[in-house]
């Protein structure tokens, strides 16, 4: 097999195949990090929508955003605490602190300010970050509290009406950093498969995939030859420097690599949409699905993908 | 634990012993013993009561108790279901637990309530979770839901809980009334919210306002759709989709006092 010829100099072993493409026997590293659900409602769809992108902008990684967050889901009205349209969009950070900062940043920026919204916190948990119970000073006085079934709300007066806000959120320990890689011979295949995998990682609920699309081309390692850089490109998966770089892991007849990387309330989340994600990647274009780790350096879980597979 | 009245009082019994954390830590013979007062005499509980163990956790009462006060009085956790009428001070100072009636209920339900959840499928007396005389504060927290009628000043002077009343309510419904909620699908009396500081009074009938309230505007309050739902989901109060979609009129009163207290009367 010429491929596994190609893959021989990385000291890996070719576990299986699926429609062609090798899935190399690795593992994905991921780390802990707090997640919090908002579910945001609006009167119609759009500006429902309108609040959860203005609130998910610019979150892609907490390398550069403080945050990651994504739309985890669409909600029908009977799915929303107010029978109201609705999106439910997942907030991740390393810490538990900054995760109630963000929150307050977010919700008070992005969505209080749009248009008939309210914001409710979508996980039950014992821990949890007071968010309303901060925003509440928006209110200048003319804030109301209300209490329904043990869960205190905010309601803030605003230009439409009132913003209605849940006071504490719940927040959970989570698994950031989930991820695979899709190795191909060009652009336009590899980014189909990437589509692929995207569209139906999507419908894995309580999973997001924070880059643009779901979709990452700069993976990034740990740290940098600069001192000052907690991460740098992840050379070895750069096609452009395969020649120069020793350690580099692109197979000869690869050109193109994008990442997807998946954040997830819980492991087995996490675990479902990269499974669901490999397999409606993998096709004839595709040469290769790896996965992202540091030798256990950075996380504590692992997804090895054969068991995935 | 399951208790039967099997003798009508005479006069009014004080049955303060009766809570779900008293009766079920104790074995059947302790249960029978336990001290009450009928009228101004000492009695036995096994003297009006049968008791038996059904070895479920919720404490079960079934009969007539209209003359059987202070049901749940002081009760912090557990259930109790009633089935049958009930007599005044029904879960008087409760912190916590759940009282179901399937009946009606006397005067001056819910007194000093901080807390749980009272649900009455009849109807109630006067002075349901309200303030006792020359006291300003009245129930704390907590949900009462009735799901009939009830008499005068209801609410007053309460703070933090949520009262739902699905049929009418009497004169002065949540008088001088701090904070919470009281919500009345039915008819309401005169003087509703009079000086009311803080809070929220719903109504879905036409209401007579107080000169003392101003009107602020007509709009769809967001909090009242999960108010709706809740209810929906948790008693048998039949909500209408109009309700849950319409607009309500918002005033905002009792300007005799603080003035940040609401009522929101239903646009039809």
């Amino acid at each position: 097999m010429e491929l596994d010829k190609l893959l021989k100099p990385r000291k890996r072993k070719v576990y299986m195949k699926i429609n062609k493409t090798i899935i190399d026997d690795t593992y994905a590293e991921a780390f802990s990090m707090w997640s919090a659900k908002v579910i945001i409602t609006a009167e119609s769809d759009y500006w429902a929508m309108g609040a959860a992108r203005a609130m998910t902008g610019m979150a892609t990684s907490v390398i550069g955003c403080k945050c990651e967050a994504g739309i985890d889901l669409k909600l029908s009205p009977n799915e929303t605490p107010d029978g109201r349209p609705g999106y439910s969009i997942l907030v991740f950070t390393i810490d538990k602190e900054s995760l109630g900062k963000r929150l307050i940043e977010r919700i008070g920026q992005c969505v209080m300010t749009c248009p008939t919204t309210a914001c409710y916190s979508g996980f039950e948990s014992e821990e949890t970050v007071n968010v309303g119970g901060a925003l509440r000073y928006f209110g200048d006085g003319y804030q109301i509290s209300k209490k329904i079934d043990g869960k205190r709300f905010w309601r803030i007066p605003v230009f439409d009406g009132e913003f209605l806000v849940s006071e504490k959120f719940g927040v959970k320990k989570s698994v950031g950093g989930g991820n695979f890689y899709i190795l191909g011979n060009n652009v336009t295949s590899c980014l189909e498969a990437c589509y692929d995998a995207v569209k139906e990682m999507k419908k894995v609920e309580n999973v997001i995939m924070p880059f643009p699309k779901g979709v990452v081309r700069s993976g990034s390692k740990v740290g940098s030859k600069y001192k000052d850089l907690v991460a740098s490109t992840n050379h070895a998966y750069c096609p452009t420097i395969r020649g120069i770089v020793k350690s580099s892991s692109i197979p000869s007849n690869v050109s193109t690599c994008y990442e997807i990387v998946v954040d997830g309330a819980d492991e087995k989340a996490v675990a479902k949409a990269m499974k669901v994600g490999i397999n409606a990647a993998a096709r004839e274009e595709v040469i290769q699905i790896t996965a992202g780790n540091f030798g256990g350096k950075l996380g504590q879980y692992k997804f090895y993908l054969k068991d995935l597979i | 634990m399951k208790l039967k009245l099997h003798t009508q009082p005479e006069v009014p019994f004080e049955a303060e012993s009766i809570t779900p954390g008293i009766i079920n830590k104790l074995k059947l013979k302790e249960i029978e013993k336990l001290k009450l007062f009928h009228g101004n005499r000492e009695v036995n509980l096994g003297d009006f009561f049968s008791a038996k163990d059904d070895k479920k956790d919720s404490l079960e009462i079934e009969g007539d108790m209209h003359m059987v006060k202070y049901l749940g009085a002081n009760m912090a956790e557990g259930e109790m279901h009633i089935n049958g009428d009930v007599g005044a001070h029904l879960g008087s100072a409760m912190s916590g637990g759940y009282i179901k009636v399937d009946g009606n209920a006397g005067d001056w339900i819910a007194p000093e309530m901080s807390g749980g959840r009272l649900h009455i499928t009849g109807n109630c007396g006067h002075c349901v979770a309200s303030a006792y005389r020359g006291a300003s504060n009245g129930v704390s927290g907590g949900e009462i839901i009735i799901e009939g009628n009830v008499k005068n000043e209801l609410g007053h002077g309460m703070s933090n809980s949520t009262i739902v009343v699905g049929g009418s309510s009497g004169d002065f419904t949540g008088v001088n009334m701090n904070s919470g909620t009281i919500l009345t699908f039915g008819e309401m009396g005169i003087r509703t919210g009079a000086g009311m500081k803080r809070g929220t009074i719903i109504c879905f009938k036409e209401l007579e306002i107080l000169p003392t309230f101003t009107y602020d505007c007509l709009y769809s309050p967001v909090y009242l759709k999960l108010l709706f739902k809740y209810l929906k989901e948790n008693t048998k109060i039949k909500i209408d989709k109009k309700y849950i979609d319409g607009n309500f009129h918002r005033w905002s009163g009792d300007s005799v006092e603080l003035n940040r207290g609401e009522l929101l009367v239903y646009y039809s």
